[in-house]
């Protein structure tokens, strides 16, 4: 890793409802690249973005955000950190009973004390960056699933954060929908110089753009490193991840009693 | 038996760590500086949502209420030839009693219900978290206006409320059975006292709005995120708020109107 780190955790311990969700995760996220935290479903990658943006807190260990630690922050300076933040929620988390002007006009009316035309100029800028200028007037219940992602991206753009973490962009995007954020994500970073964080578990989507990934699983880190790093990495768990196969270090069956007494034949089964 | 020891114990727990929850959540949410030029517009926005659209329902349900107590009333009152007092009797009822209950009890049906629903759906689609990423506080820019808003509109409602059941109790009494008009207004204007009876009236539906507003804005912030979760704390912002109001009401009149 070329780039110092934007955000490093160290020694991560988190648990809810009993279960751990991480086990001592350490990690680092270099400065204005991308990177993809992957791993199958219900790992906690969700719950990593929230650790990072302060919504949640570590049960032990440290989440540093651009120098901060970001869970002993007060609640004015975690506020006040935030506003360099932006994330892209997996629903889009759009304001239902707002235009899409308006739910990309909030941040800026909420932080700033901008007069009405010069919003009315960096909101159309940020829709016409994501290909929505025309759907300004529209509501939120009138745009399909990969443009209420596209909106919600705008709208997480719109203060010019330093940080961008994208939660699941991809997941349930048709194809179409799904390279328009691709090409999104990777040219926003490229000419914002954003540090972006990408959950996600769509393997070649994810690997296509990012410079770094990470994957996690049963609340560790198994492997990380750069795309080709990754591809190569010797662990049979993250061999079996990227490759999609169905069988291998994740058992294909969730742990049961035996075949024989569950079916009731006495001599076991052949 | 140890089984049951326990769970008693932890439904106790249960309850009282919910109780802790939502008094740290109302410290959260009326801790903070109010920003008139930001909470202004938005408590005006809630103020319409939670009282103008409630409008309808007390109106009407005032009408009849004030209709059946002038019925009621002036058949017993008139087996003691006593029919005149039917003003008074009608009054002293609404503006101690029916007003600021039953409104109060449409006012959780009505606007309680719908808030619970709207801040939990906010909270199930992500957009209180989104707020939150965004460096906007939602106790202060969702919640804090919504429960004012039931706070103010609540004495508001109650009073119309009364003055709509005393014009259908008049309809009733006056205009259709009978009742010599001025011992209608007389009697009340004699009898109903601005500070015993209006005030108190008054005080009670104030405790009732924000009690029936916390419920309801608690129950939604605190939901499981889920269509049964929501679904769940809509059914309890109806029925703690109307146990709350009939419980309150119990203590409030005996506090108000206990001679002891």
């Amino acid at each position: 890793m070329d780039s110092p780190a934007y955000i490093s955790l160290k020694d991560v311990v988190f648990s809810r409802s009993g279960r751990r969700i991480f086990d001592g995760v350490s990690l680092d996220i270099p400065r204005g690249k991308i990177t993809a935290i992957m791993g199958p479903s219900g790992t906690g990658k969700t719950t990593l973005l929230r650790l990072i943006g302060g919504q949640l807190r570590p049960d032990s260990g440290s989440v540093v955000v651009d120098g901060h630690e970001v869970p002993k922050l007060k609640r004015k300076a975690l506020y006040s950190l935030r506003e360099k933040m932006g994330m892209l929620f997996q629903s889009g988390a759009l304001f239902t009973d707002l235009s899409v002007f308006e739910n990309v006009a909030f941040p800026l009316r909420v932080h700033t004390k901008l007069p009405e035309d010069m919003i009315r100029d960096i909101v159309l800028m940020k829709l016409e960056a994501v290909g929505l200028r025309g759907a300004r007037q529209l509501m939120p219940s009138e745009l399909s699933g990969g443009m209420t992602r596209r909106v919600a991206l705008a709208r997480s753009i719109a203060l010019d954060p330093e940080l961008i973490m994208y939660d699941e962009p991809f997941a349930g995007q048709d194809p179409i929908a799904m390279g328009v954020l691709v090409k999104l994500i990777r040219d926003l970073n490229s000419s914002m110089g954003l540090t972006s964080v990408l959950v996600s578990h769509d393997v070649p989507e994810s690997l296509s753009i990012c410079h770094y990934a990470c994957i996690i699983s049963d609340g560790k880190v198994i492997g990380e490193g750069t795309p080709e790093e990754l591809r190569a990495h010797p662990s049979e768990q993250v061999q079996q991840f990227l490759q999609g196969q169905p069988d291998g270090p994740v058992p294909f069956h969730y742990p049961a009693e035996g075949a024989a007494q569950d079916f009731g034949l006495s001599g076991g089964v052949s | 038996m140890i089984e049951r020891i326990a769970a008693f114990g932890r439904l106790g727990l249960d309850i009282v760590s919910s109780f802790g929850r939502s008094g740290r959540f109302l410290a959260g949410v009326l801790g903070g500086v109010p920003r008139p030029a930001t909470g202004f517009p938005l408590l005006l926005k809630q103020l319409y949502a939670v009282g103008v659209l409630s409008l309808a329902i007390i109106v009407v349900s005032g009408l009849f209420i004030g209709m059946v107590l002038g019925l009621q009333g002036y058949t017993i009152l008139s087996d003691y030839g006593s029919e005149a007092a039917i003003g008074q009797m009608i009054a002293l009822t609404l503006v101690r009693e029916l007003g600021p209950v039953v409104t109060a009890l449409l006012f959780a049906g009505r606007a309680g219900s719908a808030l619970t629903a709207e801040i939990g759906l906010m909270k199930a689609t992500e957009q209180l978290s989104s707020m939150e990423m965004m460096g906007v506080d939602p106790l202060r820019r969702v919640i804090a206006p919504r429960l004012w808003a039931g706070f103010i509109a609540m004495p508001v409602l109650a009073v119309i409320f009364s003055v709509v059941g005393i014009w259908g109790g008049m309809l009733v009494g006056v205009d259709w059975l009978g009742v010599f008009e001025g011992s209608f207004w007389g009697n009340m204007q004699s009898s109903v006292d601005f500070v015993d009876d209006v005030l108190n009236g008054v005080i009670k539906s104030v405790v009732f709005g924000f009690v029936c507003a916390w419920i309801a804005v608690y129950q939604g912030y605190d939901c499981v995120p889920t269509s049964a979760g929501i679904s769940s704390a809509t059914t309890k912002t109806v029925v703690y708020s109307s146990l709350a109001v009939l419980g309150l009401d119990f203590v409030l009149t005996a506090v108000m109107f206990g001679d002891f």
